[in-house]
């Protein structure tokens, strides 16, 4: 009988490669950043809980969960606005303590916990040519006008649902926004960002999260 | 044609999927089988300002009402639908 084994793996082990990619000259126009190691939690109201839900983010995260599409720094954690009475609780995965017993204990009643850690990947898209490249492939408008640092949004990229969201801008002054999407469709959404970056340059790297 | 998500803000239609008429109301079963097989199967074919619900999958996952000139594509009102967003339920 074949011995079957699985190995876990990031999702985007099979097409990240570190290094240079896309235009040779003229340096790298935006850096793509492969993120693991996080611990993300998806928290949707119960039927008719959401101000309960709200009073009891505020007492464990000390900040007020959002109500419109941003993303909020809660101590370690973000949250991440994800739709009506609904957000996602990043962090960095804290060993092997399971994302949920956190917050299992000051959300019970008022919410519903999923782990989604190892259902998305997050990738983190920076550089002076970022907003080119996301203009590319997504329909919003993300100009720091109408999408300042903290805006987030649920959206479609690549014919796929994504959680986007935009980050504190690089040491030298250029956007940062994060996207996660599924893991199964990661690995696509990267083949085509790899096309849609390939004339700025691409600076492909990986980090764990947070760190 | 863009649809304002009262969530998200506004968004392309490809994010959204059609449902249709939001007006009918499921009939009680007192009703009859009649008011039933209208309730299921039968629909006005309006020409011009109609209640739609729309799904916006590609987004926020919420359900809206959309108030929509079906000759002109204009659309007049956006709402959350009755029960999208757990907040809503029990106030109506």
């Amino acid at each position: 009988m074949a011995e079957l084994s699985w190995v876990a793996t990031a999702p985007l082990s099979h097409v990240l490669k570190p290094g240079h990619h896309g235009a040779e000259t003229g340096g790298s126009g935006v850096a793509y950043t492969g993120l693991s190691d996080f611990a993300l939690v998806q928290v949707m109201a119960r039927r008719g809980k959401a101000s309960a839900l709200a009073k009891a983010a505020k007492a464990h995260f000390g900040v007020a969960a959002p109500l419109k599409p941003k993303a909020v720094a809660a101590g370690g954690s973000l949250l991440i606005w994800s739709g009506p009475d609904q957000f996602l609780a990043l962090s960095p995965r804290d060993g092997l303590a399971s994302p949920l017993a956190s917050l299992a204990g000051p959300l019970a009643g008022a919410a519903s916990l999923s782990d989604q850690s190892d259902a998305r990947a997050l990738i983190r898209i920076a550089g002076p040519r970022a907003r080119d490249v996301l203009a590319k492939f997504c329909s919003l408008d993300l100009d720091a006008s109408v999408f300042p640092v903290g805006t987030a949004a649920a959206t479609s990229v690549d014919h796929t649902a994504v959680t986007l969201w935009r980050g504190e801008d690089t040491a030298g002054g250029a956007a940062t926004f994060n996207l996660l999407v599924f893991t199964s469709f990661a690995e696509s959404l990267w083949h085509m960002m790899l096309d849609a970056g390939a004339a700025y340059g691409i600076e492909v790297g990986e980090a764990s999260y947070g760190v | 044609m863009r649809i304002a998500c009262p969530y998200c803000g506004p968004r392309e239609n490809g994010e959204f999927s059609y449902l249709g008429d939001a007006t009918p109301v499921r009939p009680s079963l007192e009703q009859g089988v009649d008011a039933m097989l209208d309730y299921v199967f039968l629909r006005d074919n309006v020409a011009g300002e109609m209640q739609e619900l729309w799904y916006h999958g590609g987004g926020c996952r919420a359900w809206l009402k959309v108030t929509r000139n079906t000759l002109t594509h204009e659309i007049s009102a956006v709402e959350a639908a009755r029960g999208a967003g757990a907040a809503k339920v029990g106030k109506r």
